[in-house]
């Protein structure tokens, strides 16, 4: 089984002359922290559309445990364990934080087609519902409506709603974007143990070096579509390239 | 309001409706049966444009499918009623399956002028195939043959079928709306693509709710074939397409009961205001008018926002 839990072939990705992705190639393993960085309009969004099933591919293939995606609409992907979390928020406005979660959590228990039991007659689904909004830390607000929480809690339902999918591989698009300090610090703790408790690999596209080089064993460099440098967090930190094209201007 | 105040109302509604056909003279009991079988109509058609998002201006010729479904059953194989109302509503479920198979590729304003194609491709279909359809004439001559041995030829017989087909139908969309495929369309109208990264084929949910919202338009339209005896060929047009938009849109989308009220208002208006006028479309639009500006959310929803306000405010009432 040395199977990688994803495998990129040669992909690429073009929209009109602009090439976003240039033949990459990769893998990813279980259970290892991956970030994906790169300057604006590197092709990180991109790429996680491509993946997870936005966008399709212009050329090249990839596998999830070594079955061929490449052509698989989205709610195939997820089924299979490939999910992804939203830059901007994007949940369920008008329905409860329980709702949210629930409606993922339908789809994995098969029991989204039950047309005529009561979903509250439901208890398994009941109880996997509790089970993530514990994880997330938003078990207390469960009937309140999603677009009454603060940001900071949206952005954790966010993560909850892709959790309770039981993603394998789960991509999180900059996660912390738009929270305080104080909600940063905890949604990166919770990312840590939830990924220290090894059911999800995360991949996390960040522009916030902070939050890259603290808590990633991997780090991916994207520039212009390409990918430039590939390691560990120290190992990247010191790459000549990526000081010139990336952390320089930061510095500066 | 309560859950028990709920189960009251419902519970008098009910018992009005029996009294109604018991006592009732010809007018109110041909009134009252109009008021159900629009209300089937609409309230199966908000399943799709309240509860899924989705805006068809296609359920005209659905509603039509179920009456031609049933006409040409009763002319040609059996006056059989319960068969008859049963292959009117597995015809426009058929219907439903194929014009939807399509639209559901779409969303918003594609989907509803596709339904709106599709819709007019039906009505001219029944208005040229003069042979099968009889045409502009439509089908006549339907009878109403005894249900399992019950009379329903006269109308307070016959309305006790429509009462019955009724109950049926508010109770089983009530489970759906309950159940957890209608939590998914719900999830399907707040937020498309999400419900996809849930895991949900949404194309395969739409086009359940498109076939379960025709199939009561199909109901809808084989009661109301019995009703007049005949099936006529302008139920398939496109503006009969829009009386369930406005009924729900009355009574209030985000509602059950809205559907319920809203046609109520519709068939009661027409009555009243057709008495005093001819152009009752005219005092009809202002009405409407005055719902939607005033009552955001239609008569149902502003009820329901003033009755949590008094309630959000009554001393006591939330801490």
């Amino acid at each position: 089984m040395s199977e990688p839990l994803l495998r990129v072939e040669n992909l690429s990705k073009a929209f009109g002359k602009v090439v976003t992705a240039n033949g990459l190639n990769f893998e990813l393993k279980a259970g290892e922290l991956t970030s994906i960085i790169g300057p604006n309009g590197a092709g990180k969004s991109t790429l996680i559309n491509v993946l997870s099933g936005s966008l399709s591919a212009d050329g090249g293939r990839i596998f999830f445990e070594g079955q061929d995606i490449t052509q698989l609409p989205i709610h195939r992907r997820v089924q299979r364990g490939l999910c992804r979390s939203f830059q901007v928020v994007n949940v369920f406005p008008h329905l409860s934080v329980f709702q949210n979660v629930e409606i993922p959590v339908l789809a994995v228990a098969r029991r989204a087609h039950h047309f005529f039991r009561p979903v509250g007659g439901e208890a398994e689904v009941a109880d996997m519902v509790r089970a993530v909004l514990e994880r997330v830390g938003l078990a207390g607000q469960a009937q309140t409506p999603a677009s009454a929480l603060s940001h900071g809690d949206q952005r954790l339902l966010e993560v909850g709603i892709a959790l309770a999918a039981r993603p394998k591989l789960l991509f999180l698009d900059e996660p912390t974007a738009g929270m305080n300090p104080v909600e940063r610090v905890d949604i990166l703790q919770n990312i840590r143990r939830l990924s220290a408790s090894g059911e999800t690999t995360f991949v996390i596209v960040e522009h916030d070096m902070d939050v890259v080089f603290s808590l990633s064993d991997r780090v991916m460099v994207l520039h212009r579509g390409g990918l430039i440098c590939d390691g560990p967090p120290d190992h990247v930190k010191g790459d000549g390239q990526v000081r010139e094209c990336y952390l320089g201007e930061e510095v500066r | 309001m309560s859950r028990a105040g709920v189960y009251l109302i419902y519970g008098l509604a009910a018992l009005a409706l029996v009294a109604i056909g018991l006592f009732a003279g010809r007018f109110v009991l041909y009134l009252t049966m109009r008021v159900m079988l629009l209300a089937i109509f609409a309230l199966g058609y908000n399943l799709l444009l309240g509860r899924t998002g989705l805006l068809s201006f296609g359920h005209g010729a659905l509603y039509a499918a179920g009456a031609y479904g049933l006409g040409l059953f009763n002319l040609h194989v059996s006056h059989d009623p319960l068969l008859g109302l049963l292959v009117g509503v597995a015809f426009a479920a058929l219907i439903a399956l194929i014009i939807g198979f399509f639209c559901v590729r779409q969303t918003e304003i594609y989907f509803a002028m596709l339904t709106l194609a599709f819709g007019m491709m039906f009505f001219s279909l029944i208005w040229n195939l003069r042979e099968v359809t009889g045409g502009d004439d439509g089908l006549i001559g339907i009878s109403r043959a005894p249900l399992l041995g019950l009379p329903i030829g006269r109308d307070y017989q016959f309305y006790f079928l429509v009462l019955a087909c009724f109950a049926l139908a508010v109770w089983v969309i009530h489970r759906i709306r309950g159940s957890a495929f209608g939590l998914v369309l719900a999830g399907i109208r707040e937020n498309h693509q999400r419900t996809s990264f849930a895991g949900i084929p949404v194309k395969n949910y739409r086009l359940a709710a498109f076939v379960v919202s025709g199939a009561f338009a199909g109901l809808a339209g084989s009661l109301a074939t019995l009703l007049e005896s005949n099936a006529n060929p302008f139920s398939a047009h496109w503006s009969h397409s829009a009386e369930p938009v406005l009924v729900s849109l009355m009574g209030g989308l985000q509602t059950f009961s809205g559907p319920l009220v809203g046609s109520v208002i519709f068939v009661v208006l027409r009555e009243v205001i057709e008495r005093f006028t001819e152009n009752w479309m005219l005092w009809f639009g202002v009405i409407l008018l005055a719902i939607i500006m005033g009552l955001r959310g239609g008569v149902m929803g502003g009820l329901e926002k003033r009755l949590g306000r008094a309630r959000a405010a009554r001393p006591g009432g939330a801490s």
